[in-house]
């Protein structure tokens, strides 16, 4: 099933929580929406979900207008799965009455599920690796477990389209690790369409076909992991993506001069024309380098955290605070005063002999 | 076709929204609507005559007075031992806590005119407390009951409760690190207790102190069963009076007073919202309910024993006297085994036409009180809950008038709204107990809508949206979702709206008539008749079945919870 969203806005008296939203889903898509906390993406999914509708603009699923300003189908008419962030969890009833509810109630469930809806039932215990604890009641699983029937009842009646919102953010973070590989075989098994909310980037780059930045209402860019990895083209998304320094210079061509010093040339050739036109290169703390070497931007270390397999350090340039990650060999100390290079071979001739990517 | 769907619930939405409003616009604003317009006419004009002459009358002032001190008197008694009472349970480590709860609640849940019954048996010149200071050198008589102290005494205990719960919330709800933060700053037990803890139960504490005054301020069966026998008179029985006086314009003093009484118990309900309402915050801070303060086995053995003969001395002696009092054959007779029988009981059960039929009203008004607030008020909770809005904010407020309101103040206006509903029709509404049936729920409509509210709040909304998503939103949805969820909390209210109707007396009492006697009203006329066997032998029967019910609710609790496994309401 193919899910469009044309244009949507949502608004909640004067507050503008979804801005212009465009977005194409596609079969069997994994989607990650990514975003700080109250950037719109738990609106979006609720508005995908049915529990809210939009202020003005279309959202379509199947070829079908579900809901506009003045019309909206409601969830249970919508062929959908969600899994909620609380889980959500019915507390009277044991884990096999979770997966068949659903099985009972949705009115999308196929003709070859109907019939065997104990078989069905079984299927999915398995799937999440639950047989053998069916009759549990909610109260007596752990966290880990509870995530697991919350997506066994959310998978069960094969819906088109899964909606999960930030489902592993009450996980610790062993566990999330864990369920991430889980949710990526559950999604290779049932070839349901997801859209997965989230505002950790590394849930979002380990796991989607396509992620979605959000910030303030408004969708910053659309992308495979790699290319909004790699590629910003907005400050917002290479700093809360990739956690990069936005250095501000001078652009020709593909050369950058940080500072608009003339002696120090990096070569820019990954970074996007819409970040060359704002003057900034963005450089992501595993990009940089120091050293004690005179040609460079000169900087002085302020804070240096140890970190076992490398140090963060951080450089005051200019007036401005860098983060830099530099390995454990070469150590410098608060005080230092040194200078900063761009790494030549990330994207330099390295990249370039592995063809491995293209930038546009 | 799907878009004519929607017009058609939009529609229906439209239907319910006017329906709603006309509904609390006929039940619960016309009534007070007319009460006021009544006081400020006379023979058919506008006038504030009404107001200067029962201002300028010595006995209003007086009324005042005592008024003043009984409630100023039983609010202190209230505070002070309801912040004593939650401050050992919330904080030390005393056993059977639950056991103790149940005693501190036994006041509440037992009308406070058989409690006073109660206390009149025990203190009574024949009765056990007399016969206890009897073996006392010297010639000590108890208290007399029939006086401003025996009212605010009784008052105080009936309403300690009220203290003792909004504060013993509060205060689990402090962090028990704010004050180990104020004893490693260098602060004693004492001064971490009154610097740290006290300023932040004061919400709890001054909220509960409100809802005792207005307690006090609506409470009619203490000073009706202590003071009108005293010639003490309070606003409540001083209305009560007025109206079944029917001196020369007993109504619109009535009202006039009525008013005025009201308008009190409005700003102190007001204030007390406002208290609630600022101490929000901490609503969502969890109850600790482990003990703070670890006493040593001594002190604990002297608080438990100071706490239990106190939790007796004001429940259950009381009650046992009654009982004993309800047992003896003939009025005055020493309790002894010649002078028991069951003769009052078999009276009042099966040869007091009045008392058979005042069972069958309270009974049949209970339920069907306890039904239609059911429906009701569960529905405006839900609507409530899931739609919060400025109207239906609005809405709820004005449905908790009415209870808000002292009794006969209520009273009142419901027999202006409904002796003449219309100018010139007479429906036959007032004078028979379908009146009392429309007062119970315009009174009681509001415990039901706040009890159904915590529940529907227990339940997460994402509860009711993964039913929806696994594509069920209706009979389904509420069957297997939620009302097995909300029904143990919607149940309690339900109760509670049973119990307050089945044993009610102030309303009862001004809207009575003929053949629609209620239990409390009957007890009442058997205690002003001086037949105290009666009186105390029904009283008996009562606190039975209310006992009776609630142990039964306890089991029932108790089978719910094995069966739902509830260790956690979390998820």
């Amino acid at each position: 099933m193919t899910t469009q969203i044309k244009n949507v806005n949502k608004n909640y008296g004067s507050f503008n929580a979804l801005h212009q939203i465009n977005l194409d889903i596609k079969e069997g898509e994994f989607v990650a929406i990514l975003g700080p906390s109250g950037c719109g993406k738990t609106t979006l999914l609720r508005l995908l979900a049915g529990f809210d509708s939009p202020s003005s603009g279309e959202v379509w699923m199947n070829h079908k207008l579900i809901a506009n300003l003045t019309f909206f189908l409601p969830p249970e008419k919508r062929n959908i799965g969600m899994v909620f962030q609380s889980f959500a969890l019915w507390p009277h009833m044991n884990v096999r009455d979770h997966i068949r509810f659903p099985l009972k109630h949705h009115q999308f469930l196929s003709k070859e599920l109907k019939p065997s809806i104990d078989h069905r039932v079984d299927e999915v215990l398995k799937m999440v690796d639950m047989l053998h604890l069916g009759e549990r009641m909610p109260s007596e699983l752990s966290g880990g477990q509870k995530q697991r029937v919350a997506l066994a009842r959310a998978i069960a009646p094969k819906p088109a389209l899964l909606l999960m919102d930030e489902p592993l953010s009450s996980l610790d973070a062993e566990l999330r690790k864990g369920m991430r590989k889980e949710i990526q075989q559950l999604h290779q098994v049932t070839k349901a369409s997801i859209v997965y909310v989230t505002h950790d980037q590394s849930e979002a780059l380990a796991m989607a076909d396509k992620i979605v930045v959000m910030n303030k209402g408004k969708i910053e860019q659309v992308g495979t992991p790699k290319e909004i990895y790699n590629s910003p083209t907005t400050p917002f998304v290479a700093s809360f993506v990739g956690k990069a320094n936005l250095i501000k210079g001078k652009w020709e061509g593909a050369a950058f001069y940080p500072f608009h010093q003339p002696s120090i040339k990096w070569d820019g050739t990954a970074v996007t024309s819409e970040l060359r036109a704002k003057n900034l290169f963005p450089a992501r703390p595993e990009q940089l380098e120091l050293s004690l070497s005179d040609d460079g931007v000169k900087g002085i270390i302020t804070n240096v955290q140890y970190q076992g397999k490398e140090i963060h350090y951080t450089v005051t340039v200019e007036g401005e605070e860098w983060v830099i990650h530099q390995d454990i060999f070469a150590e410098f100390s608060i005080g230092d005063e040194v200078t900063v290079h761009l790494k030549e071979w990330t994207y330099g001739k390295k990249m370039d002999e592995r063809k491995e990517l293209h930038f546009a | 076709m799907l878009q004519n769907v929607m017009s058609r619930v939009q529609n229906q939405n439209k239907w319910l929204f006017f329906i709603g409003v006309g509904f609390v616009v006929v039940f619960f604003v016309l009534p007070i609507f007319r009460l006021v317009f009544l006081s400020f006419s006379s023979e058919g004009s506008f006038t504030i005559g009404n107001y200067t002459s029962v201002l300028q009358d010595r006995s209003t002032w007086k009324t005042i007075e005592n008024t003043l001190y009984v409630v100023g008197g039983s609010s202190i008694i209230a505070i002070v031992l309801g912040v004593m009472t939650a401050w050992v349970v919330a904080y030390t480590n005393i056993r059977r806590k639950k056991l103790i709860q149940v005693f501190i609640f036994l006041p509440f849940i037992i009308p406070s005119y058989i409690t006073t019954l109660a206390w009149t048996q025990f203190m009574n010149k024949n009765g056990f407390f007399a016969h206890l200071l009897s073996l006392l050198p010297g010639s000590v008589d108890p208290l007399n009951m029939y006086s401003l102290q025996g009212i605010i005494m009784v008052m105080g205990f009936s309403h300690y409760p009220l203290v003792y719960l909004l504060t013993v919330g509060v205060l689990r709800k402090i962090p028990r690190d704010l004050e180990y933060a104020a004893r490693v700053s260098g602060a004693s037990k004492w001064q971490s207790f009154q610097k740290i803890t006290l300023p932040l139960a004061i919400p709890g504490i001054a909220s509960g102190g409100f809802l005792a005054f207005l307690a006090s301020l609506d409470n009619f069966g203490i000073p009706a069963f202590l003071g009108i026998p005293g010639n003490i008179r309070v606003l409540s029985t001083y209305i009560y009076e007025q109206i079944v006086g029917f001196g020369p314009n007993s109504f619109e003093r009535a009202a006039t007073l009525s008013v005025i009484l009201g308008f009190i118990a409005l700003t102190g309900t007001l204030v007390q919202w406002l208290l609630v309402k600022k101490s929000k915050h901490t609503e969502t801070a969890v109850e600790d309910k482990e003990p703070r303060f670890l006493l040593t086995k001594r002190t604990r053995l002297t608080i438990e024993l100071l706490l239990w003969s106190f939790l007796l001395v004001t429940t259950m002696v009381p009650l046992l006297s009654m009982l004993s009092a309800s047992l003896i054959k003939a009025y005055g007779l020493p309790f002894a085994l010649e002078n028991i029988s069951l003769k009052n009981y078999q009276f009042v059960l099966f040869e007091n036409q009045k008392a058979i039929t005042s069972l069958k009203n309270s009974a049949n008004l209970a339920i069907f009180t306890a039904v239609v607030c059911l429906v009701i008020g569960t529905g405006i909770a839900y609507v409530r809950t899931k739609k919060p809005s400025m109207i239906s904010k609005g809405l709820e407020m004005i449905i908790g008038i009415p209870y808000a309101l002292p009794g006969t103040v209520l009273a009142l206006a419901m027999i202006f709204a409904w002796m003449e509903p219309i100018p010139g029709w007479n429906p036959g509404i007032y004078g028979t107990i379908t009146i009392l049936f429309i007062a119970y729920v315009t009174r009681f409509l509001i415990l039901q809508v706040r009890g159904s509210i915590t529940a529907f709040m227990q339940v997460d909304p994402s509860i009711e949206e993964a039913a929806r998503v696994s594509g069920s939103n209706g009979f389904y949805k509420w069957q297997q979702i939620l009302i097995p969820l909300i029904f143990p909390g919607v149940i309690s209210g339900a109760l509670l709206v049973f119990l307050t109707a089945l044993t009610e007396l102030t309303v009862s009492s001004l809207l009575w008539s003929s053949g629609s006697e209620t239990i409390g009203l009957v007890i009442f006329n058997f205690e002003q008749a001086g037949y105290s066997t009666y009186s105390t032998a029904f009283s008996s029967i009562i606190v039975l079945f209310i006992l009776l019910i609630f142990v039964m609710l306890a089991v029932l609790q108790k089978v719910w919870d094995r069966r739902m496994l509830h260790h956690d309401h979390s998820n």
